[in-house]
């Protein structure tokens, strides 16, 4: 038995970005994650105004393939029917349709519905649905000067009149492919943001940098749990 | 000389508020509110610049960004432009391009050699005799270009920002403003933007002694102030037209990319200056300029001066400048006619002279040169053009004001792709072909009168809501009455020359003259041989006046000249503006931190940023290199593959996709068994290559090089659209890492942590399979690139540490050791593995490295095999070979991409070679001439020092690994 196989947390893909701002870390579904940075205070005022929180600690369940939706309705998820829009899956879990045939849904804090998902999924016994695995670094984007953060980052219209509540769009953020939508989240409404895990340090990077230029900051994310 | 006046009404300065700064080493004050020019304008400096080629002395022009003349530095920034940069307490402001200050400036002698300097005179000069080249492409590279490079400049990020509405107008000014008004009040989103400090456009400055404009332009403001739906940017200016319809928006903090889903261009026109002798003397100034001086900024241009004009809009300048106080001494109207509306009965009866007909010949200068004082006034034939200086009279002033017409301000409207045509009923280029979506209003669209201005721009904004699918009226708009506002040819011919046309460059009529004789007669190729509009103002004061020139010259109307290309940027933009915050991406696997404080020197890797080798102290690269190379070949390596392409083909046609997509088979390849994959291009040049994992009936596991790794599986989508099979591509680069751990030891290492049985009869080469490793699903391979026994685990990426810490500890005991690309790429070519991208170029084929055997050539069909049975017809023109050095080497190491030569002639090159540790002598590829590919063959390699070292191919591997 090895010292890794004792503790096999996982970290989370902004782990290297955020080491140097020694958050208070904490484990969520298995994964060690920021809970906190400057204190409730500070945080909370960020929250208003803009902050920056990593949920890559969101369990997440992904499967494209031309049965995808109908493989996730038999399992009692309500699918969206448009493309490029999200839902509400189940309680507490939201499912992305990111194109015609592929889906990706979180379980927001601490739902079991994805883990549920993948263990339920075996791939020799499923036709026409595949299973994506995801390493994704996840963000919560708040506060009111959001869109401004955004709109250095994004060259789409991303205010409330264009981008429809339940509009996904897939696009490039800071110059990579990252899924973007609108959300409320606690009462808050909020932007969140998928890019591939290992561009999360980078993508982190530019977005503290722009909330801090902003009056903003890294936020933990006791601070969206308390709430 | 205080040339500051009385409180104006509508004044764009703080009188409360003192601003202190130098000019030239003087210490002077200005006020809050001010430009660089107006606060030394106001405190008696006339002389504020130094040409760009002859050195003569420069005062105002076009105080609108129009012209250079004004161009300073302040120490850390240059070229800052004067007539429109605030001024800032503290600034010590020298002009630039003068040796010794604007006033002592030594290089004013050039003006005098004038004569021997025409345009183009350096295109045939200098390059005879060759030897003294260098000495005068010192001095020219010394006098080109204005300002000096700050090469400390501070990095000061701006931000590029994007922003979205429904209708962006460009330039506030009486026709913007309705437009942008007309267009809110039916709920648009407006973003309007004007290159000024406040809106208004000409309402700020063109009174001609009245109140009645400013207070059109009073209500115009509140009105905007008022107005939730309109966005005002002031003190900015719109770059460029770009593709889908985005316009930059440049100000003093950055740039906004505005996306609008119709954009109104009301940017108004230039001043054209009319062209006489010595023209361009410090006291001479367009029209508009005095203006400008006068209601903005309350500063006199003159005290006593004269109006030459070949418009209406001289008499309104008149009326400004009586109102200021200032002593007109007489208007002078090039036309035949004249003027003849109220304006003229108003002037007389101040006591202004009035000289129709009549041009000014010359200005006079002061003794020094600095200056105005007085003209030379005589008749002028508007039809030939020809003064009559028999008939001179000369009058004493300081200062001329100048206005004989005006140019489109439409760089914009010609890069949204508007088509123009010549209006000889104003002497203008209008729009007559508007691109959709894309709207012009006032004066840039030919409409001179200010009440038909605001209708034109109501009118834009009502076309604008029809094209967005809204209702609006039909908006009438009168057009032009009355003499033309832009005179066809007003320039004056002078035996002594110095009348300018581009003040930029220092181009007079006689450069036109001279380059049209050269035939450089088309307005493009007049352009580069003149130089005109190609200064820091790009022809906004000259290009019109160049063009009315050259259809003279060829006796052409304007319209069957042309106009010169208007490209972005509008006016020159900062590097630091275009920079932006300077994105770069890249990405980093789960284990980087471990690398970084293990010592790794980094490396880019296509997006990645991956261990090159591993740091220690006292050691150098190689040395660090070969040591790693060492635990590979005695112990065990470890390195972080989570870079690798990683790509599931998953479904029913999964490997019908791969036997098309890359050039072996895969149909027939066993589940748990790997298979080399080559992959072309449709013209047989090797793209990339990998392995393919089957691990299930269904389910193939790509691992393809790191930096192809997009583009791969960009081009796996593209065919699979085309071929339309049932199959899915999963993209999972990202989501799995991958840690190799190679050497004589890895067995044992990797079966500490794996219950599968490792063994060579269970697991052999090749062998693949999903197993579960410290509890989490894995995916192991075995695979021989840089060790003959080496194992990949693939688990999730976020677990990525963990595994590595568990590999480093079980391998503790064998002294396992990090090792990195450059180490990496030392190992496979001991092992005789070329790689694409290293060892192949753009052009190279299979054939060329002697990957016959991935060629499945019987297949019906992959990627590039229709080429490849051309080009195998072929004899191959060089092959990629193994090679050594001999064993005692010592001389020049070759590099890569060193020559193979024979005699002369260039065989091959270098493409890969190290020192190898296990080889003990310098391994590498080259590409050879065929005839000497075989074992024992010698070639030659030309080393940088331009050695020649022999070299002798061989077998691979390069060392016994028994």
């Amino acid at each position: 038995m090895t010292t890794a196989q004792t503790a096999m947390i996982r970290k989370t893909p902004v782990a290297y970005a955020q080491q140097a701002l020694k958050p208070k870390m904490g484990e969520l579904n298995g994964m060690e994650v920021a809970l906190e940075f400057e204190g409730a205070s500070v945080e909370n005022a960020r929250k208003q105004l803009l902050g920056v929180t990593d949920v890559s600690c969101f369990q997440r369940f992904s499967v494209k393939g031309p049965q995808a939706a109908a493989w996730l309705a038999a399992r009692g998820m309500n699918t969206p029917a448009a493309i490029n829009s999200w839902d509400e899956a189940a309680p507490g879990t939201m499912i992305l349709r990111l194109g015609g045939s592929e889906f990706l849904l979180e379980d927001q804090y601490s739902g079991d519905t994805c883990a549920t998902l993948g263990k339920g999924f075996k791939q020799s016994e499923v036709a026409g649905v595949y299973k994506v695995q995801r390493a994704d670094a996840a963000f919560i984007l708040s506060g009111s000067e959001a869109l401004d953060l955004l709109s250095e980052l994004c060259m789409l219209d991303l205010r409330d009149s264009a981008l429809g509540t339940n509009a996904v769009v897939m696009t490039q953020v800071a110059g990579i492919s990252a899924t973007l939508l609108r959300q409320t989240l606690n009462g808050q409404q909020v932007y969140r943001i998928w890019c591939d895990g290992t561009y999360g340090p980078y993508l982190w990077d530019m977005l503290t940098e722009i909330a801090q230029e902003l009056g903003g900051g890294a936020v933990g994310l006791s601070c969206h749990l308390k709430t | 000389m205080s040339m500051r006046l009385p409180k104006q009404a509508g004044e764009w300065i703080s009188r409360d508020k003192t601003v202190r700064f130098t000019f030239e080493g003087q210490e002077y004050s200005g006020y809050e509110g001010d430009t660089i020019t107006s606060a030394l304008w106001a405190a008696g400096v006339k002389v504020l610049g130094r040409s760009f080629k002859y050195h003569r002395a420069r005062g105002v022009l076009s105080f609108a960004n129009h012209d250079v003349n004004v161009m300073v530095t302040d120490g850390n920034d240059t070229n800052i432009r004067g007539d429109v940069v605030a001024l800032g307490n503290g600034m010590q402001l020298d002009a630039v391009n003068t040796d010794g200050g604007v006033l002592k400036d030594k290089n004013k002698y050039i003006d005098s050699l004038s004569p021997l300097l025409p345009v183009g005179f350096y295109y045939k000069a200098f390059h005879k005799p060759a030897s003294l080249f260098p000495f005068w492409e010192k001095i020219i590279r010394k006098a080109a270009g204005l300002g000096v490079v700050n090469f400390n400049y501070p990095r000061i990020t701006k931000r590029k920002l994007n922003q979205h509405c429904d209708l962006l107008v460009i330039g506030a000014g009486p026709s913007g403003l309705s437009a942008a008004l007309a267009a809110a009040s039916e709920g648009l989103e407006v973003v309007l933007v004007d290159e000024n400090q406040s809106l208004g456009g000409s309402l700020t400055y063109d009174y001609a002694g009245s109140e009645s404009a400013r207070k059109i332009l009073e209500a115009l403001q509140a009105k905007v102030a008022e107005t939730a739906n309109i966005h005002v940017y002031t003190g900015a200016y719109a770059a460029g037209y770009y593709a889908d319809d985005m316009v930059p928006v440049v100000t003093a903090k950055g740039i906004t990319r505005v996306r609008a889903k119709a954009v109104i261009v009301a940017t108004g026109v230039f001043e054209q200056p009319p062209v006489f002798h010595n023209n361009d003397l410090p006291g001479v100034m367009l029209g508009s300029a005095a203006q400008r001086l006068i209601n903005r900024y309350a500063v006199k241009p003159f005290n006593k001066g004269v109006v030459v004009t070949a418009n209406a809009h001289g008499y309104r300048v008149a009326l400004d400048l009586l109102n200021a106080g200032a002593k007109v001494a007489a208007l002078v109207d090039m036309r035949a006619e004249g003027q003849r509306d109220d304006l003229v009965g108003e002037l007389v009866r101040k006591g202004v002279k009035i000289y129709p007909a009549s041009c000014v010949y010359e200005a006079v200068p002061t003794r020094d040169k600095l200056g105005v004082q007085g003209v030379v006034i005589c008749p002028f034939d508007e039809a030939t053009g020809q003064a009559n200086p028999g008939k001179s009279v000369n009058i004493d002033c300081d200062g001329i004001a100048m206005s004989a017409g005006w140019a489109p301000a439409a760089a914009l409207l010609y890069q949204a792709g508007t088509g123009m045509a010549y209006s000889n009923d104003i002497q203008q280029f209008v729009p007559n072909r508007l691109p959709a979506g894309v709207f012009a209003a006032g004066r840039v669209n030919g409409v001179y009168c200010l009440q038909q201005r605001a209708n034109d721009g109501m009118r834009a904004a009502a076309e604008v809501l029809r094209y967005l699918g809204k209702r609006a009226p039909e908006v009438m708009v009168e057009k032009q009455q009355g003499p033309s506002p832009s005179h066809p040819y007003p320039f004056v011919e002078h035996p002594k020359g110095k009348n300018f046309v581009d003040f930029d460059e220092d181009i007079q009529i006689k450069d036109f003259i001279n380059a049209a004789k050269e035939g450089f007669d088309n307005i493009e190729l007049m352009k580069r041989f003149t130089t005109v509009g190609m200064g820091p103002s790009q022809g906004k004061h000259s290009n019109m006046n160049a063009i009315r020139i050259l259809a003279k010259i060829r006796n052409l109307p304007v319209d069957k000249i042309g106009t010169t290309t208007a490209r972005p940027f509008f006016h020159p933009t900062p590097f630091g503006h275009l920079g932006g915050r300077s994105f770069h991406s890249h990405r980093l696997t789960s284990i980087h931190a471990w690398h970084e404080s293990a010592g790794a020197f980094f490396v880019d890797v296509g997006a990645w940023s991956r261990p090159a080798y591993y740091h220690q102290a006292g050691k150098s690269k190689q040395q660090l290199v070969q040591e790693e190379a060492q635990a590979v070949r005695q112990s065990a390596g470890i390195i972080d593959g989570g870079t690798l392409g990683k790509i599931e083909v998953c479904g029913p046609d999964a490997a019908l996709f791969l036997e098309r997509f890359y050039t072996g088979k895969f149909a027939d390849q066993k589940v748990g068994t790997t298979r080399y994959a080559l992959l072309l291009d449709e013209s047989g040049v090797i793209v990339d290559d990998g392995i393919a994992s089957r691990l299930a009936d269904e389910l193939f596991y790509l691992n393809i090089s790191t930096s192809n790794a997009a583009a791969v599986y960009r081009e796996m989508q593209r065919w699979l659209q085309i071929w339309q099979l049932n199959v899915g591509l999963v993209n999972v680069t990202g989501a799995y890492g991958l840690i190799n751990v190679a050497g004589p030891a890895a067995r044992d290492i990797v079966g500490k942590l794996v219950s599968v049985d490792l063994s060579d009869a269970a697991f052999p080469m090749g062998a693949a399979c999903e197993t579960e490793v410290l509890g989490m699903p894995v995916r192991l391979v075995r695979v021989g690139f840089v060790a003959h026994l080496a194992y990949e685990i693939h688990m999730p990426s976020a677990h990525g540490l963990n595994f590595w810490q568990a590999l480093m500890e079980a391998g503790a005991g064998h002294g396992i050791r990090p090792f990195g690309t450059d180490t990496q790429r030392l190992l496979r070519l001991e092992l005789g593995h070329h790689m694409p991208g290293y060892d192949t170029d753009g052009l190279t084929n299979p054939y060329e490295v002697g990957a016959e055997s991935a060629l499945a050539m019987d297949k019906p069909f992959f990627i590039g095999q229709r080429s490849l049975k051309i080009i195998g017809k072929k004899k191959v023109a060089k092959l990629l070979v193994p090679f050594v050095l001999p064993q005692e080497y010592s001389g020049e190491m070759p590099q890569d991409c060193n020559l193979v030569i024979d005699g002369a002639a260039i065989k091959g090159r270098v493409t890969s070679i190290a020192y190898s540790p296990a080889a003990k002598r310098i391994i590498g590829f080259a590409y050879v001439d065929p005839a000497k590919d075989k074992p024992g063959s010698v070639f030659d390699i030309r080393t940088d020092n331009g050695s020649i070292v022999k070299a002798t191919v061989v077998e691979t591997p390069f060392f016994n690994a028994a």
